[in-house]
């Protein structure tokens, strides 16, 4: 029985899912299964749909058509589902936007003590413990435009796992971070998908594709060009595009 | 200036509050002790000075009134003209055009005067009427100063704040308004300050409040430098409290530590 607990089962699932901006479609039908534990690097040019997709999952960009369901409950419109499910799945941005008029406490305590009403010493408490595993206990009193880059993500890491999130989404947590800072954000993803989280990741970073990933996929043109194991990804190129979107990145 | 005052070593929060309840305390002096200080003044301020003191007491709490009214429509405006339904931003966008355009003065005479022939039995006390036209028109303006104020607000903001699983009104109240409110301080002070001299206008029906009694004075003493001197640095004094207050406010959002 314990065994089959911890297998993975699909968590997140998509179906045809397509969006489009205007005339400019940027997810094409795409379908995919993401599975519980289980680690995704989403790579791909830019505009390819990678970010797109990620953001349909918690429907800050609703899709047009097609299916995303999360455990099993459709991605729609109703506030009150889609407010559990956002609370099921924790999001990383790019900009980190983090509340720039609160302290790096209560950004982290904020949805706890608001969504479920958990008291205030104790949601600190709580925060401190996460705050002391993406190493930031020190810099609890200070407010946002104090940190650097590299400190506010890890700050917005730790918000976003406040609500015990059973997925996290990260949307390029490191394309905005001086390049002395990327590694202190990777080694906190690295701990997290350790820890067996469930992740996907849209990222640059090809090493930590390579090192974390269970499963590399490939956008392309609002499509899902390839997916596969990292190993077989990166040794053996499926096609020339990938091969060429490889080359032009690891420059 | 008062915020210049304390310690070193006090916080922000301490020194914002230092100052708030200083110039309050301040306000409240000022207007207990202006009658007598007047009263030290040679004819015609001294004789006069009660007059003053009740008049100048009229024009802050006309302000003062009309102010929340017009700080309780703005924000209302505000939230209307970012509305998601069309006939709500459309109706925010009428009131404020409707005032915008028209004259402070004409408002306060169309409230008076042609409200209770519009609306039989809404005859309104001078007083009220001023404060109805005076709360109506700074609405007008604070519903642009905060709608900026929202709009400068960036959407990460709001998208990180939905991703975390919040409701609408906590994204609101916890995330977006206390970041526009900041924005939107400066053009509300300046709102708050411009309608404590445009209180001046009520005059037009009989309100007693500063002006009223300057020109009255002025008018039977046939001295017009020394009252309306006094009455034009009356109204400076106010004006000065008011912008303490303000900064205190201002002072306690500024987490960044901009304002030095």
């Amino acid at each position: 029985m314990t065994a089959t607990t911890n297998q993975p089962k699909p968590y997140i699932v998509a179906e045809r899912v397509c969006k489009s901006f205007g005339a400019h479609q940027v997810l094409k039908d795409v379908s995919t299964v993401f599975h519980t534990g289980e680690v995704t690097v989403i790579i791909g040019a830019s505009g390819s749909g990678k970010s797109t997709l990620l953001r349909a999952i918690n429907r800050l960009e609703p899709h047009d058509s097609g299916r995303i369901t999360i455990d099993g409950v459709d991605v729609c419109d109703d506030l009150a589902t889609l407010q559990r499910q956002r609370c099921e799945v924790g999001m990383v941005f790019q900009q980190f936007n983090l509340f720039g008029h609160m302290s790096v406490l209560d950004n982290v305590t904020l949805a706890p003590r608001r969504i479920r009403r958990t008291p205030r010493t104790q949601a600190n408490d709580e925060a401190m413990q996460l705050l002391r595993r993406v190493g930031m206990q020190d810099h609890a009193h200070k407010y946002p435009w104090q940190l650097s880059g590299g400190q506010q993500q890890r700050v917005a890491i730790a918000r976003a796992l406040a609500m015990q999130p059973k997925v996290m989404l990260f949307d390029e947590p490191t394309s905005a971070l001086d390049p002395e800072m990327v590694k202190e954000v990777l080694d906190v993803m690295r701990g997290l998908a350790r820890g067996g989280m469930t992740m996907i990741v849209v990222t640059h970073e090809m090493g930590f594709a390579r090192e974390v990933a269970d499963r590399v996929m490939f956008f392309d043109q609002g499509r899902i060009a390839h997916d596969a194991p990292p190993q077989e990804f990166f040794s053996n190129p499926a096609n020339d595009r990938i091969r060429a979107f490889l080359g032009q990145v690891s420059h | 200036m008062l915020l210049a005052l304390w310690p070193q070593g006090w916080s922000r929060q301490q020194r914002s509050n230092a100052t708030l309840v200083a110039a309050l305390v301040l306000m409240v002096l000022a207007l207990s002790l202006l009658g007598q200080l007047l009263s030290f003044f040679p004819d015609p301020i001294g004789p006069n000075a009660q007059a003053f003191s009740e008049g100048a007491r009229t024009t802050l709490w006309l302000t003062l009134v009309s102010g929340a009214v017009g700080l309780v429509l703005g924000t209302a405006a505000a939230l209307a003209r970012t509305a998601r339904w069309t006939a709500v931003r459309w109706m925010a966008g009428v009131y404020i055009w409707a005032i915008r355009g028209t004259p402070l003065l004409v408002q306060i005479l169309f409230v008076y005067f042609a409200l209770p022939v519009l609306v039989p039995g809404l005859n309104l006390p001078d007083f009220a009427a001023a404060v109805v036209a005076l709360g109506l028109n700074v609405g007008a303006y604070n519903a642009e100063a905060l709608r900026a104020g929202l709009l400068a607000v960036p959407r990460g903001q709001t998208e990180a704040a939905k991703a975390l699983g919040l409701g609408r009104m906590h994204v609101f109240l916890d995330v977006v308004f206390p970041q526009a409110f900041k924005i939107s301080l400066p053009p509300l002070v300046s709102n708050f300050v411009a309608l404590l001299k445009d209180s001046s206008l009520a005059y037009a029906i009989g309100v007693v409040e500063l002006t009223n009694v300057g020109n009255r004075i002025q008018s039977a003493t046939f001295q017009p430098i020394a009252t309306l001197t006094t009455v034009a640095i009356t109204y400076l004094l106010l004006t000065t409290l008011v912008t303490q207050v303000s900064n205190a406010v201002e002072y306690r959002f500024d987490v960044e530590g901009r304002n030095r």
